[in-house]
């Protein structure tokens, strides 16, 4: 199998590995570099536990993916930010907050990737309607909360505004 | 049995330096080699053992694959890696393409479609592909870049069977050409999966219809099907342009499509029920385009 | 009639306070079993599994996989003699002799990552002989049904559990009351029917996973995604012969868990292989297929209703035989099926009653716990026959439940008085909240729409002897760390705790924390994280043991200040005198003690309270009747109420709205349980219309979630009203009861009821596809 040197950036720090082809960006995030913040759900493409934001080079901005459907070797030179670099100075992202908030954590295995998307949706469309809230999650599946107050939550977090920091 | 493992298997990721060189190299490793975009559809099989490959070969990265764009004159061009989100975005496609942009967005969930492709879609050939049926009646073109060179195969003669198309060992699809659209034409994609959205399609239905004088009834009609028979289907329902377009025309032609199709029983659905739907959708979507171009 | 509580709520009980383990879930900074870090040490598990629905196993040869290159070990069944199981131990960790379902683990390989132990499970040979097996409850008892566990007569089980030797049924459990064949005869109306239930995954976001290791003095650590720490290390330690103490079972948050994680289902697995390569901790994680149909599953159900009622739609009498689906080991089912029998009247008020629930051995996936216990599955069934029967005697379905519901005082069938109940005001709450009996014009005219009602039951199903038990100790800053076993799954349950404790003693809720990850070498035993007993149980636990550290730092003030202790209290961290108004930070206090105000020296000492609790007004219960003084705890008990919208062209079905209605007897965080029952009703809404195992001679058809799906953001619906009830429990704190559970019981029913009411039609298995639902109209000439 061959074997490749990747350098990315991932939450802002400059990371280098050396991946055999088929190791996941999932794998990569959780086995390689133990930021196990991003969850395996399925290794499918199905739950969305897995979702990151992936800017590969040239890109402006990060777009969510689910990591287990991506491989390592696809992100050289691209820039990734995971739950763990949401927050900004001991700073929450308003969609963590507002989630907190609105209720919309029960176990928390889903919660990770739920907020990425919540962070990508609201990037692309500061004010989205319910419908559009709904439509960006299909992806990430919850079994807790039913969903409501997650909805709920990204509402609020729209209303909170754009986060402290740099996303990517 | 079909089991997934945990991970995928091994293979060895090539990354060609050109067109050229990348038909070559999956030419020389026909069966072992395959070109991929998202790979969302490849990772799947390969995880649980239904495919196997020795090389994955990436070439999204070579000339025009990332190219949307769109010429007043000659219609739409979707280079092979162009993601279906921004298919779904993109003001050119959303002015003079609904349907597909429409049809884009059906597909899975916004990160799955950050990834996976509409040249994935058209050249995995799944009958459930949702994207096929607004290809077809679109009149899309797959541009393929071959050992012998660059050529164009219509999509109407691309699918030959579940999974199987016309591509050749060492073609790689470079893009999707879509002509421009009959002037003030319409067009709607309706989706039936088990959950409101993000399922695969237990039937998919596309209608087209526009203005032409040369037909009896003054109107013509395309009708896609995805997910009701070994390969998307397309269609001219006779009950449409042989008189005057009516609700019993249009119930007429729905019959007729339901008829054409081919559906088989699987766990998302039996074949009856998919005729029935068929027959229900089509007569929605032509309802719906009717409406609108005969308004 | 209410009782009185000797410890009045006050802050923050009552109070909606932000999750204890909100910020670190945020941040993915909370640790799950997968995310723990074992360094390059750790060996990867796979298991090889039967892919035969019944078989023998005729030979097994490991020889090549254990040559493969970076395999560690093998084990099979010959390294596990021992039987495990809850409340029947009817099954070996790896099969011995005997496979029973498609699934069954036949061998274990460790090597140095999961591609290897994957490529060493091909290397194994086994061969079957391959038996005829039982796809169906009801067949599955007939007396020339093949017998799938030859031995059940010498299996152990517990005492209030009662398998048939030489069958299939590994437990029956009956009621009779009243006189049921002479009361037919007095009814107005009787209504006869029968449903079916499918299996039903959990489907927990986090797939099993748990790493377990052995040192060389044959002490094992476990690290696992789990509900039972404490039940994990007391079952794998008796199948493994030996010591309890021998086990540490640490278990972090678990990401959800809605029984899957219960008992023991893959953890002992691990355990055996990690056996085989001492020193080295050995992971064995499933794949999402794997999770499908090799950790417990929901029962499937063949239910028989019987049910008359008179003029007045008075109930007369009821005769429901459950046929239970539970799969090639009943260890946990058995109880369930008792559970299904003794609530098996659901929440009703009948003279007249014969029920019979029966766990019938099949070559299905096993059956475990799943939210709900039984009562999902009996009320799906129960909840429509009673719409239907009041329905034939012209009477409208939530009119017949005000009129026959339970309520306190009643007797229930097995001879219990209820305590006093506010479910009367939930079917009151609830309709009036969907606007019961009015009906909205459709969005379109070819949709139409309904409204359905269900109502339900359910009491902590456990042994009578499940304990709960909490220590509360401060630290040096009076911060205070709760300690116990029961597990944070998602349900707020440390949260909760903390609530409690902060409440007992008179300290702020931030001054709180629960000591986490549950470790059985640490924390005070806790029987499992089941049954939504945890508010109720583990709360009066904590509580007690609040009580208890409060007492000792009173009494130590007291001495200090030469005063009464009940003049003394704590309020906001600080004690207080009502008598001289003196008051003291607790920090001055809680470890350091108080100088001696006699003299020379200190008195007190670190604050330590200790609290446990456990249920010992329970009684057993006729085999041949189900009689007795108290089969349950309690009950806690609730309606639903649902408006759905049918398109007839395609079949689908959408829920515009959803009312849930549920008495708490007090909300301890009262977000937190709308929370759950908004969770609980989309669950219930995603099990409704989209779930169930297809199983074709055994083998899943859909062990994925491509075609296993689930409710996602777009199915949930647009509109729920969470309301609380309550009417206090006498035995919880504060009046406290479980809601955890409950609030899926009556989904299905009530969608069912609501599609009967748009479009006239009945169908006798969910799920509720559109395919199903436009098939049957089309059957029922609603649509072409
Ligand atoms: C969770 C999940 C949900 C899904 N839901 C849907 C759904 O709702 N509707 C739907 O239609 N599909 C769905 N799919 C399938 C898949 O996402 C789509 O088919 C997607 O469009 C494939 O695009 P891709 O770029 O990922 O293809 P890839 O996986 O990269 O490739 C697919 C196939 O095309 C071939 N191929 C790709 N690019 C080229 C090329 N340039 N030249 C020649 N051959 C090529 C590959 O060899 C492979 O055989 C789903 C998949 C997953 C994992
Ligand atoms: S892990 Fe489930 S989508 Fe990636
Ligand atoms: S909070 Fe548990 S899966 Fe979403």
């Amino acid at each position: 199998m061959s074997l490749h040197h990747i350098t990315l950036t991932i939450n802002g720090a400059v990371e280098r590995a050396t991946v055999p082809a088929n190791l996941t960006l999932l794998q990569l995030l959780r086995e390689t570099l133990a930021l196990t913040g991003t969850k395996n759900g399925c290794a499918a493409g199905e739950c969305g536990a897995c979702t990151v934001l992936l800017a590969l080079p040239g890109a402006e901005r990060g777009e969510p993916v689910n990591s287990c459907m991506v491989l390592a070797v696809e992100c050289d030179g691209a820039a990734v930010v995971t739950v763990e670099g949401l927050a900004h100075d001991h700073q929450l992202d308003p969609v963590q907050q507002a989630l907190l908030e609105a209720g919309g954590v029960q176990c928390g295995f889903c919660t990770p990737g739920v907020l990425i998307s919540a962070r990508a949706l609201l990037d692309r469309n500061p004010r989205p309607s319910e419908a559009e809230i709904r439509e960006a999650l299909v992806g990430n599946l919850c079994r807790c909360t039913g969903y409501l107050r997650i909805i709920a939550g990204i509402q609020a977090a729209a209303q909170l505004g754009a986060p402290a920091g740099p996303a990517a | 049995m079909v089991t997934a493992h945990p991970g995928l298997p091994e293979f060895d990721y090539v990354k060609p330096a050109s067109l050229a060189e990348a038909s070559r190299f999956l030419a020389e490793h026909a069966g072992a080699a395959r070109a991929f975009m998202g790979g969302t559809d490849i990772f799947v099989r390969l995880r649980d053992g239904a495919w196997q490959a020795q090389y994955l070969v990436d070439v999204k990265h070579l000339e025009g694959m990332q190219a949307l764009s769109f010429d007043p004159a000659a219609g739409l061009t979707i280079g092979a890696a162009v993601n279906l989100n921004r298919i779904n975005a993109a003001p050119s496609v959303r002015e003079h393409y609904p349907v597909l942009a429409e049809a884009a967005g059906t597909v899975a969930s916004y990160q799955l479609r950050t990834r996976a492709t509409l040249a994935g879609n058209v050249c995995n050939a799944s009958p459930a592909g949702d994207t096929l049926a607004a290809c077809l009646v679109l009149a899309g073109q797959v541009s393929v870049h071959g050992l012998a060179g660059p050529r164009q195969v219509a999509l109407k003669d691309f699918f030959r069977g579940p999974g199987k198309t016309a591509l050749q060992p060492g073609d790689v699809v470079t893009a999707l050409r879509f002509p421009l659209p009959p002037a003030g034409y319409a067009a709607k994609y309706l989706k039936l999966g088990r959950n409101t959205l993000g399922d695969l399609a237990i039937v998919g239905v596309a209608a087209l219809g526009y203005r032409e004088a040369a037909a009896a009834a003054g109107l013509r009609f395309r009708v896609g099907l995805a997910s009701v028979a070994p390969t998307p289907l397309l269609l001219e329902p006779a009950a449409l342009s042989a008189g005057p377009v009516d609700e019993a025309a249009l119930t007429a032609a729905a019959e007729a499509v339901a008829a054409a199709a081919a559906p088989i029983d699987d766990v998302r659905g039996s074949a009856e029920y998919r005729r029935l739907m068929v027959r229900n959708l089509a007569r929605q979507a032509l309802t719906e385009v009717w409406r609108k171009i005969a308004a | 009639m209410l009782k009185t509580h000797p410890t009045p709520a006050r802050g923050p009980v009552g109070e909606s306070v932000a999750r204890l383990d909100g910020q670190e879930k945020v941040t993915g900074a909370a640790q799950f079993a997968d995310d723990i870090q074992f360094g390059p040490g750790l060996l990867h598990a796979r298991i090889l599994r039967s892919p035969h629905a019944h078989a023998l196993i005729k030979r097994i040869d490991a020889s090549r996989a254990l040559a493969l290159p970076g395999v560690r070990a093998v084990v099979t069944g010959e390294q596990t003699p021992g039987y495990i199981g809850l409340y029947l131990q009817d099954r070996h960790i790896f099969c011995r002799d005997r496979v029973r379902y498609i699934g069954d683990p036949v061998a274990g390989v460790a090597a140095v990552d999961e591609q290897t132990a994957e490529k060493a499970l091909d290397l194994i040979e086994v061969e079957y002989e391959p038996l005829p097996a039982v796809f169906d409850p009801v067949a599955g008892t007939r007396p020339d049904a093949p017998l799938l566990h030859p031995d059940l007569g010498q299996y152990e089980a517990v005492n209030f559990i009662f398998p048939k030797p030489n069958t299939n049924i590994s437990n029956h459990f009956k009621i009779r009351r009243g006189d049921v064949a002479g009361a037919w005869a007095q009814c107005a109306a009787v209504v006869e029917r029968e449903y079916r239930v499918p299996h039903i995954q959990h489907v927990p976001i986090e797939p099993h996973v748990a790493v377990a290791k052995w040192d060389e003095k044959g002490k094992i650590t476990l690290w696992a995604s789990s509900q039972s720490p404490f039940a994990q290390r007391n079952l794998i330690a008796k199948a493994l012969h030996i010591s309890q103490s021998q086990i540490q079972v640490v278990a972090p948050y678990v990401g959800g868990g809605f029984g899957a994680k219960a008992g023991v289902s893959m953890e002992a697995l691990a355990v055996v292989i990690a056996g085989a390569v001492k020193g080295r901790p050995v992971k064995l994680r499933l794949t999402r297929e794997e999770e499908f149909f090799t950790t417990f599953v929901r029962q499937g159900l063949v239910a028989r209703f019987k049910l008359g009622c008179d003029t007045e739609g008075r109930l007369l009498a009821l005769e429901n035989t459950y046929y239970w689906d539970a799969g090639a080991y009943t260890e946990y089912g058995v109880n369930m099926t008792r559970a299904g029998g003794y609530s098996g009247t659901g929440p009703y008020d009948v003279p007249n009653v014969s029920v019979d629930s029966i766990c019938v051995y099949t070559n299905h996936p096993v059956g475990g716990p799943m939210r709900g216990f039984g009562m999902p599955e009996l009320h799906a069934g129960l909840e429509q026959a009673m719409d239907d029967l009041a329905r034939s005697i012209q009477l409208d379905p939530v009119e017949f439940r005000r009129r026959n519901c339970i309520r306190g005082g009643d007797t229930v069938a097995t001879g219990m008085t209820m305590h006093p109940t506010g479910l009367p005001d939930c079917i009151e709450q609830a309709a009036a909240a969907i606007n019961w009996g009015h009906k909205a014009p459709p969005s379109a005219p070819t949709k139409r729409r309904g409204k359905g009602f269900a109502i339900m039951w359910k009491a902590p199903a456990m042994p009578p002897n499940a304990g709960s038990s909490a220590r509360v100790q401060f630290n040096e800053d009076a911060t205070v760390t709760v300690s116990v076993g029961g597990q944070e799954i998602g349900q707020g349950t440390f949260t909760v705790m903390a609530q409690m404790a902060a409440a007992a003693l008179g300290v702020p809720y931030e001054w709180v924390k629960v000591a986490g990850p549950v470790d059985t070498d640490y924390s005070p035993y806790e029987w499992q994280t089941v049954a939504s007993r945890l508010t109720w149980s583990m709360g009066n636990a904590v509580k007690a043991a609040a009580l208890d550290a409060r007492r000792q730092v009173l009494e130590m003030v007291a001495q200090a200040w030469k005063e009464n202790p009940d003049d003394l209290d704590i309020v906001n961290g600080q004690v207080i005198s009502y008598k001289t108004e003196e008051a003291r930070s607790l920090k001055d206090i809680v470890i350091y003690g108080l100088p001696n105000p006699d003299g020379d020296g200190w008195i007190g000492g670190p604050v330590l309270g200790r609290g446990s609790f456990m249920p010992t007004y329970v009684t057993g219960l006729d085999a041949e009747t189900g009689q007795g003084p108290r089969a349950v705890v309690h009950y806690t008990t609730g309606a639903q109420a649902v408006e759905v919208e049918v398109d007839l062209e395609t079949g689908k079905v959408e829920v515009l709205r959803g009312v849930a209605a549920f008495d708490v007897g007090k909300a301890i965080n009262p977000e937190m349980v709308k929370a759950q029952m908004e969770g609980g009703l989309v669950q219930g809404i995603s099990t409704a219309f989209f779930e169930g195992l297809k199983l074709k001679d055994g083998r899943v058809q859909n062990p994925s979630f491509v075609d296993y799906r689930i409710a996602t953001a777009a199915d949930a619906p647009p509109q729920v009203e969470a309301i609380i009830v309550e009417v206090a429990q006498d035995d919880g704190p504060w009046g406290a009861r479980g809601i955890g559970e409950h609030s899926m019981v009556p989904t299905l029913p009530a969608i069912a009821n609501a599609i009967y009411d748009a479009v006239g039609i009945r169908m006798d298995a969910p799920p509720f596809s559109a395919e199903k639902v436009f098939m049957a109209m089309r059957q029922a000439g609603v649509v072409q």
